[in-house]
């Protein structure tokens, strides 16, 4: 079977990233929403970290909730202004897509792009498309993605739901390049995600799938704030931990203790 | 491995179910009509399911409980219709799995909740918006149907439900399904209407795709979804084979189409690859065809750059459904697999005069027409295009 190998990741520190650098037009990313720029640049960024010049052949996101300003923000205006005289940039941007969509047309990629929206699996999902395609010998590079936002009237509907007891509200804008070569970058080897139908503890995940220098990751939830794709910090934590020395190291999330998957990497 | 269509499912303007929308067709009804399902300033023809939330609950048996979105109610009507269709009981020894797409999701209850919520924080009732989530509707429909497997779902807007018979064909093929229900959900929204209102591309008169005066899309609502399995798992004679697929990109704009139709080309020469087809081999072209100027002669250019002059009869089925965005490719798929069944070419309603690339659709409905190969398009927002091949066996 072909390898799947991680060949370039997001840095921890997205906040950090050069926005005017990685999306240059100004009027381009004025119109952009924070969480469309911050899932753009962390894109622009792991292309560069790859190389500029080498091809991808699929770009594949993910994202729990979408472009939630932009949503909010239309559906405000079109309640204020009675469905009249609507600016119709926020809702282009609301559709779940339009990270991907801005990466292929920044990068005038015409491949394969794809969203999966299916809460706290759907980075998980987008994975599992990322590998497959790299077995099916569809892509030899794929941008694989996650992002989310936390914005102040998600923040009120959670906390009135009783989700954020003992857990803050997190975001998310991370990517990776999965390639079908090993390369003197490469920074681990990853294999295609478990959908479990009922979740583990972190002592069952242990004894499931533990071992002598195996890094167990279970529901890291409290390092990243409570976010739908948070799995993908936890996978990226995955793969730095296989960096500093770990054989392997498995994942687990369940968000909010539904839909449990497992991801797995390991060193090369 | 072929990949058997084992079941179709659709709900639409023009009907609950096969059956029925097969009869509006026949009759060249058009579903499109005035907005009746919730209050708008705006006077544009739509493609409304008729029934308030409450009929379609109680035509799907559930009543009470758990509060269900528009979405997803339409996803389930036309999820169980499919599963029944092909004889399937997800509770049985094959793997069954969900891909739902829905691009609308719970918005219609979010509408209700903000107006309360903007006010006053501290209102809106939190039932009204627990489902606002696109994997909302995907998770409803498969506890409805019982289908324990895999089950995700995607959003890539208005080619969503061909992208999620793709993926349903792929996890099939990669060995993790034996059947999965693929397609698509979308209920028409005051944000939508809005939305596309917003851009200016929504006709105030039923919409007129591939015609010269054609001004815009009109809105629909629905459901459509097949039941793709494993070949030697079909306990029926399929409708047909899903033989060919492919997404690109036309990575032009974030909502226009390119004036080549890079996009839609490509999807269409990647499906054909991926089906080991040439172009002369498509009987028919159920096209995306929203009616819109610029989608129409996008995708004209397109079906001129493959076909050459030799194109195929095709036709847009949006005059009779609206555009039902992340529904379009599911409901469009299912027409496509019964148009391959009984050799149907639909009619493209309300085509009089050829733009200037000079096409002209069918016109007229004809049945037993032999069909060996049909191909769907749909194309979405952000540059997605999506073709699939359905073949006969």
């Amino acid at each position: 079977m072909v390898e799947c190998y991680i060949n370039a990741m997001s840095s921890a520190d997205t906040a950090a990233l050069d926005l005017k650098a990685l999306i240059p037009d100004a009027a381009l990313r004025r119109r952009m929403s924070r969480v469309v720029k911050m899932g753009v640049g962390a894109a622009m960024d792991v292309l560069n970290r790859f190389g500029g010049g080498a091809r991808i052949d699929a770009v594949v996101t993910a994202t729990g909730l979408g472009c939630l300003t932009d949503s909010e923000k239309f559906l405000r205006n079109m309640i204020e202004n009675g469905e009249q005289l609507l600016n119709p940039t926020p809702f282009i941007q609301s559709t779940f897509n339009t990270v991907g969509a801005q990466v292929a047309l920044l990068c005038k990629n015409h491949s394969y792009n794809m969203t999966y929206a299916h809460r706290g699996r759907s980075f998980e999902c987008a994975l599992l498309d990322a590998v497959m395609l790299i077995r099916e010998g569809s892509a030899r590079n794929v941008l694989l993605g996650a992002f989310d936002e936390m914005t102040p009237t998600l923040h009120r509907i959670w906390e009135r739901m009783g989700f954020l007891r003992g857990i803050e509200g997190g975001e998310c804008a991370c990517f990776f390049v999965l390639s079908d070569e090993r390369s003197e970058y490469t920074l681990a080897r990853v294999s295609q995600p478990e959908f479990l139908s009922e979740g583990l503890t972190r002592q069952e995940m242990e004894r499931g799938y533990g071992g002598e220098n195996v890094r167990i990751l279970w529901n890291e939830y409290a390092e990243y704030g409570l976010c739908p794709t948070a799995s993908a910090l936890t996978f990226r934590a995955g793969v730095d931990a296989v960096r500093a020395g770990a054989d392997r190291a498995v994942i687990y999330n369940s968000f909010r203790g539904e839909d449990p998957a497992i991801m797995e990497v390991e060193c090369v | 491995m072929r990949i058997a269509v084992a079941g179709a499912g659709i709900v639409s303007a023009i009907g609950i179910g096969v059956g029925q929308t097969l009869d509006s067709i026949r009759a060249l009804r058009s579903g499109i009509g005035e907005v009746s399902l919730f209050p708008t300033v705006h006077r544009v023809p739509v493609g409304e399911v008729r029934m308030p939330n409450e009929a379609l609950a109680s035509l799907s048996g559930v009543t009470g409980g758990k509060p269900r979105s528009r979405t997803a109610l339409l996803g389930m009507l036309a999820a169980r219709e499919a599963l029944r269709d092909a004889g399937v009981d997800p509770s049985g020894s094959l793997r069954v799995g969900l891909v739902s797409a829905t691009s609308v999701g719970g918005m219609d209850l979010t509408e209700e909740f903000y107006r309360e919520f903007m006010a006053d924080d501290r209102k809106g009732r939190l039932r009204q918006v627990v489902s606002h989530d696109c994997a909302d509707s995907t998770l409803k429909i498969a506890e409805y149907c019982g289908i324990g497997g895999f089950t995700t779902t995607l959003s890539t807007a208005c080619s969503s439900a061909a992208n999620a018979i793709m993926l349903g064909a792929r996890l099939i093929r990669g060995g993790m399904l034996d059947c999965v229900v693929a397609g698509g959900t979308d209920a028409l929204c005051r944000f939508t209407l809005n939305g596309f209102r917003s851009l200016m591309i929504l006709d105030s008169q039923p919409c007129r795709p591939f015609d010269r005066s054609r001004a815009g899309l009109n809105l629909g609502e629905g459901a459509g979804y097949v039941v793709l399995m494993k070949e030697e798992c079909c306990s029926r004679k399929p409708y047909g084979y899903l033989s060919g697929y492919a997404n690109a990109n036309d990575a032009f704009h974030q909502t226009a189409s390119s004036a080549d139709g890079e996009g839609a080309w490509l999807a269409m020469r990647g499906a054909l690859n991926v089906a080991g087809l040439e172009p002369d081999s498509i009987g028919y072209v159920n096209v995306h065809g929203t009616g819109t100027p610029n989608n129409d002669a996008s995708e004209a250019r397109a079906l001129s750059r493959l076909f050459g002059k030799r194109i195929p009869p095709f036709s847009s089925t949006k005059p009779f459904t609206g555009h039902t965005l992340a529904a379009a490719g599911g409901i469009e798929a299912v027409l496509s697999v019964i148009a391959l069944q009984r050799g149907i070419l639909y009619p493209n309603l309300r085509f009089a005069e050829p733009m200037d690339e000079g096409m002209i659709p069918c016109t007229e409905y004809r049945e037993g027409v032999g069909l060996r190969h049909v191909m769907s398009n749909s194309f979405g927002f952000g540059g997605n295009c999506t073709t699939l091949i359905f073949s006969e066996g």
